[in-house]
């Protein structure tokens, strides 16, 4: 017996179903479970792929030549590789196939709220979702056995609750590692094939009509049929009041809260158990659906001719970011307390390290007025109002296409600069670069290079030095790649000589073509950079103008003292020495 | 096993050392045979960001990875506006444990929001339950780094208040803090315990003087 969180339970349960091959790309909350299988086991080869459409095209082709393969990825990534999820949907599958994908319930990383479960819907493929870090592991194993036997690709729903709790875990100490390997189909093709065959050669028995086609809908159901008898579906009649249908963490927390309701807990929650849902609400008064997410169970339940209570008692985002045992106790228990929590806590708005490269960018933007826009990752912590240098910003790798497209709606007349790190410039914003220079745009692009992807802890990228599968000769460079593209004017400066940036932006800005400024200095949280000295602010001097505060650096504070008296001052802990804060004071007040 | 456990919520900010405090922690209890869920809950801030995590312990297993509101036996927490995010969820006879050290929030350093006109550690005092405050300025020491082991001086306090072993505790200590760092942090340990000592015998005495 083990203490594992569940992407370390996740990555155990990959270990143990004989998974051969794991590629996807970071993602808060499930990057870890790519680093642990990485750590821990490394007959698995793991790459973290350029991004999550490659990834999970990794993982098709790796099932394809019959090995059970894993794809990790949280769900905003799984947006990027859906094209790819529906490609796999339905087609001949050889070696298993498991998709794990991270939902950010709660938003408590700031993401948007998604709901992986929707794919399930979508593509017609099972969904799991585990409650804590034993069942993690277990259905891990259980996703590649479904997949195999019912010829699909399956998704694996994991959150941050589950990713980030430490519970036990049984585990087979004996277990030697064994690669499975199954080939039972010589072609997998997408629906697209697959349904022309079907339409136009029904009841052909010709060999290479009958290899091509794969009966999914036949496959699906039977699975339908069959998931009513798995133990992973957890039928515990108890009290015949209170019902709940539930699956992931809400069930521990239905169950704390309701000690004597009867509940089903589903570990596949898509496709339904349709007789053990009809066991349950013939057997209760009342009966209520508690899933984290969408209304997802709720619907397809309804579906099914079976009435349930979900959103209308528990009304979804934004009144709720997800289930806790508190909202339940609030809404079925009656006569609980209510305990609030102090009013007029003051929130925590998400800041830069001190000494960050993009904190050098941001005050350049911000001095000049130059419009710009943010890619995602740590660039999108210069859009928040307390240091407000963008004025858009969407998704991973959009900050090119969205400044070309800015720049050609208003024909060029005023540069929109786009800001990219170099996680998103090789996950898909190089595209947006290709397509600006074939398309004779004149924008300029920001690329800060941190050497690795900084938001989700640092993990590498084609441009670092260092990797699961490293090699010096394999290393890409930007500044290589931007010349071979076809930019017109590139240049590489150093985050910290500002004056030497200053001018390379606004040169870049300036310059009637299109051009690249890479910001180089290696993620001072990664990489550990060493400190310089402190800076501090002499209090006579300060005027309390703020200026110095609106650059959103974590070292430089406003609080009163113990003598009551509101001081601006920087937090010599935090500081690292980069001097930034002291080229921002009109006043002279900030020195070493 | 008299104690059937607990539930304990510990909170602070990023880079404070919180979720090494669990794991220390739950190696303790998992030695004495206990049954444990620890969720972490770390936010969107990088360094600095608010982050809880919570602890249960238990004879029986651990249903709920969350804490309910008025189910936690005890606060820890680094931070103290952090602490006072928490107060609600303390049983009625619950235990505050907490550092006056405080991290500046950025909405009220770009006056986004006003900052809390009381003072917080005062707030803290108000609440009604049995409260122990730490400054860790009061107890800068040349022998560690009080600033980056806090979350070992309260781990110290925290055994002592509990009646637990040092010695098991301080062997978890050196088993899973890095080798350079093993000394500083048995130092803010033992630390912790002393002061936790001279608090115990101060309210002793108030409880006899009443």
């Amino acid at each position: 017996m083990v203490m594992m969180n569940g992407n370390e339970a996740v990555a155990r349960g990959a270990f143990e179903a004989g998974v051969k091959v794991a590629a996807g790309f970071p993602g808060t909350p499930s990057t870890e479970v790519m680093d642990y299988t990485h750590q821990r086991y490394p007959d698995i080869y793991c790459e973290w792929s350029t991004n999550e459409k490659v990834g999970l095209e990794v993982a098709i082709g790796a099932s394809f030549a019959g090995y059970r393969s894993l794809a990790i990825m949280k769900t905003v990534g799984l947006h990027v590789a859906a094209d790819a999820l529906g490609g796999a949907a339905g087609s001949q599958i050889n070696g298993g196939l498991v998709i794990v994908v991270g939902d950010d319930v709660g938003r408590i990383a700031g993401d948007d709220y998604n709901d992986v479960r929707h794919y399930g819907n979508m593509f017609n493929i099972p969904v799991l979702e585990p409650s804590d870090s034993q069942d993690a592991k277990d259905l891990m194993v259980k996703a590649f056995e479904i997949s195999e036997e019912y010829t699909t690709p399956v998704i694996l729903k994991i959150t941050s609750v589950i990713c980030k709790t430490t519970s036990r875990v049984i585990i087979d100490e004996e277990y030697t590692y064994e690669a499975k390997c199954r080939v039972k189909y010589p072609v997998s093709f997408s629906k697209v094939i697959m349904t022309t065959m079907m339409m136009n050669a029904k009841g052909s028995e010709h060999p290479k009509l009958v290899k091509c086609f794969n009966d999914f809908p036949a496959h699906m159901k039977r699975l339908a049929d069959d998931c009513n008898d798995f133990d992973i579906n957890k039928l515990e009649l108890n009290g015949k009041k209170i019902g709940v249908i539930t699956a992931g963490t809400p069930y521990f927390y239905t169950k704390e809260v309701l000690p004597d309701a009867s509940i089903l807990k589903l570990g596949l929650v898509m496709p339904l158990p349709e007789k053990l849902i009809r066991e349950l609400a013939e057997h209760v008064d009342e009966l209520y659906v508690i899933e984290d997410g969408h209304d997802i169970l709720e619907k397809n339940i309804k579906d099914l001719g079976v009435s349930v209570i979900g959103k209308e008692l528990f009304p979804k985002f934004p009144e709720m970011t997800r289930f806790t045992p508190d909202i339940i106790e609030e809404k079925l228990v009656p006569d609980a307390p209510k305990r609030a929590i102090m009013e007029g806590i003051p929130f925590r708005l998400p800041v830069s390290c001190a000494g960050c490269s993009h904190l050098f960018i941001t005050q350049i933007l911000k001095k000049h007025k130059i419009k710009a826009a943010a890619d995602v990752t740590c660039g999108l912590i210069g859009c928040f109002p307390h240091t407000e240098a963008y004025s858009l910003q969407k998704c991973m790798g959009s900050s090119i296409a969205l400044s070309h497209g800015y720049n050609v709606a208003t024909d060029h007349r005023e540069n929109f600069v786009a800001m990219i790190g170099d996680g998103g410039f090789w996950a898909t914003g190089i595209n947006g670069l290709m397509n600006l220079i074939f398309n004779d745009s004149q924008s300029t692009v920001i690329i800060v290079d941190n050497s690795c992807l900084a938001m989700t802890g640092g993990q590498h990228i084609a441009s670092s030095e260092f990797g699961f599968n490293y090699k010096p000769e394999n290393k890409l460079e930007i500044a290589k790649v931007c010349e071979a593209i076809g930019v017109k004017d590139i240049v590489t400066v150093d985050a910290y000589e500002i004056e030497t940036l200053e001018n390379a932006i606004l040169n870049a800005v300036n310059a009637k073509t299109n051009s690249v400024v890479i910001v180089k200095k290696p993620c001072i949280t990664k990489f550990k950079l060493p400190k310089s000295d402190p800076y501090h602010i002499d209090q006579d001097l300060c005027t309390q103008c703020r200026k110095c505060v609106n650059i959103g650096c974590l070292a430089i504070e406003s609080k009163k003292g113990k003598d009551g008296k509101v001081e601006i001052f920087i937090n010599e802990d935090l500081c690292v020495g980069c001097g930034l804060c002291s080229t921002a004071c009109k006043f002279d007040a900030i020195m070493l | 096993m008299q104690d059937t456990g607990k539930n304990i919520i510990i909170a602070g900010v990023g880079g404070q050392g919180i979720l090494l405090f669990s794991n220390l922690l739950s190696k303790f209890y998992m030695k004495l045979g206990y049954e444990l869920k620890i969720s972490d809950v770390i936010g969107l801030g990088q360094r600095g960001g608010g982050v809880e995590s919570h602890f249960r312990y238990s004879n029986k297993p651990v249903l709920s990875p969350f804490i309910k509101a008025g189910d936690a036996d005890y606060v820890i927490s680094f931070e103290q506006t952090e602490t006072l995010r928490y107060l609600h969820c303390l049983k009625e006879d619950g235990v505050i444990l907490s550092s006056t050290f405080e991290l500046s929030t950025s909405s009220v350093n770009t006056r986004l929001e006003k900052d809390m006109p009381e003072s917080k550690t005062e707030l803290i005092r108000k609440s009604g339950k049995k409260t122990f405050i730490v400054d860790p300025d009061e107890n800068k020491n040349p022998d560690f780094d009080i600033s980056k082991m806090m979350n070992i001086v309260m781990l110290g306090f925290y055994s002592e208040y509990r009646g637990y072993n040092h010695d098991e505790m301080i062997q978890i200590v050196k088993e899973n803090v890095p080798e350079k760092f093993v000394e500083g942090n048995i130092k803010a340990y033992e630390k912790g315990w002393a002061i936790a000592r001279a608090e115990l015998v101060a309210k002793e005495s108030e409880v006899s003087n009443c």
